[in-house]
């Protein structure tokens, strides 16, 4: 297990994961287990930490690698685009509808045109745009080229830009 | 208004993002379970280490003197003599025969190695064929073992051995022509078991099925009716 330091170091993540952690899964409950798992995975696997990299980086994608190993299921059942993108969003969870009351609700128009994003735009805002990580280490966390980094961002806010316009049309 | 997203650049919208999306914050609550559940883990007790380790040297010992501790023997001679000669046929089953270059021409050298004459010798006819002859020794003592193959893959090992102590079981005597062998089991394997004078002999294949036995029977009569072992010294 880890050693304190490196814990303490980690857990001053723990908002950021947790924000990231509840657009990804909606839910509290899960968000509030996937932090968990993200965190007992981390303190687990400390050592393979390189000290002097991203640990906020290294962590988002242990969560990341976490909801898609034990969440997702969306890539078996969903059509996907050239890109690695399905072409809308899908439920994260089989066992969890969007109306079942344990879903956070969207705040605003913003809020939810993310809340329908497919994941991988999502995640891309989200590194790149809310948390203002560096497009390298999004790479990283997302497992793709730079390019691809981009390509997603600008498709993802052209996406966006369209849910919103939907959300002002009367 | 509607045009408001329409001219939104990319760099506004990303400001938007960072600036009015709504971030959740942590329940203090989680920060205290994980750190609960990260330090509760249980830790490996002090006396596993050394008790899985003398688990695996008592393990280690045991395979090391199970070769070696007495093995249960069936009291009756003619039980051991089968037990024994069912080992030689298994072993033959597994491995060939010892010998397999002893052809029925190298009989004479089987004979001195055996101390076993075969006045008379079976060597296969269209349903049996002759795979080796060999000496053996078993139940401490020197004898012969002719190894056959018959027609549907099965493998007959016939025994003979100096037996002037083996009273052949009269309840398991089975009448085949003008003989009355007994017909002996053992793991899974059957063996006809009779005397020829001071020998004793022994048929043992693994036909064990009412249908085979009857064929066993056949098998019984050829080399029984060819053979003839006779001590030779």
């Amino acid at each position: 297990m880890a050693d304190p330091d490196f814990q303490r170091q980690a857990l001053a993540h723990i908002d950021a994961l947790y924000n990231f952690a509840m657009y990804l899964t909606k839910r509290p409950p899960d968000a509030d287990d996937l932090v968990q798992e993200t965190y007992l995975r981390a303190f687990r696997f400390s050592h393979r930490f390189q000290p002097g990299t991203h640990l906020r980086a290294w962590l988002f994608q242990i969560l990341r690698n976490t909801f898609l190993t034990f969440y997702r299921v969306r890539e078996r059942e969903s059509p996907v685009a050239e890109d690695g993108v399905p072409e809308w969003d899908v439920p994260m969870f089989h066992h969890a509808p969007d109306n079942d009351g344990t879903t956070m609700e969207a705040h605003t128009d913003l809020e939810r045109a993310m809340r329908h994003l497919p994941e991988e735009f999502r995640t891309v805002l989200l590194l790149a745009e809310v948390e203002g990580l560096p497009l390298e280490e999004v790479a990283r966390v997302m497992a793709c080229p730079v390019g691809t980094v981009k390509s997603r961002i600008f498709r993802a806010k052209e996406r966006l830009r369209g849910l919103l316009r939907d959300y002002e049309t009367p | 208004m509607s045009d408001r997203f329409d001219e939104t650049s990319d760099e506004t919208l990303g400001r938007r993002l960072a600036g009015e999306l709504p971030r959740y914050t942590a329940p203090p609550r989680l920060r205290v379970t994980i750190l609960d559940t990260a330090t509760s883990r249980p830790r490996r007790p002090v006396w596993l280490t050394p008790l899985l380790s003398a688990a695996a040297t008592a393990m280690v010992l045991a395979l090391a003197v199970i070769p070696v501790l007495p093995r249960i023997v069936p009291a009756d001679p003619a039980e051991r003599y089968v037990r024994a000669v069912v080992s030689e046929h298994s072993r033959a089953l597994m491995w060939g025969s010892r010998h397999g270059e002893v052809e029925p021409a190298g009989l004479t050298w089987v004979t001195e190695q055996s101390g076993i004459a075969l006045n008379q010798i079976f060597l296969g006819d269209e349903r049996l064929e002759f795979v080796a002859a060999e000496p053996v020794y078993l139940e401490r003592q020197r004898g012969v073992a002719i190894h056959y193959r018959d027609t549907d893959g099965h493998m007959l090992t016939y025994v003979a051995l100096p037996g002037s102590g083996l009273v052949v079981p009269d309840p398991a005597r089975v009448q085949i022509g003008k003989w009355r062998p007994a017909l002996l089991r053992d793991n899974g394997f059957a063996a006809w078991v009779w005397k020829q004078k001071d020998v004793a002999c022994f048929l043992v294949s693994d036909m064990v099925s009412s249908d085979d036995v009857e064929t066993f029977k056949e098998y019984f009569t050829r080399v029984r009716a060819s053979t003839e072992p006779v001590p030779a010294y």
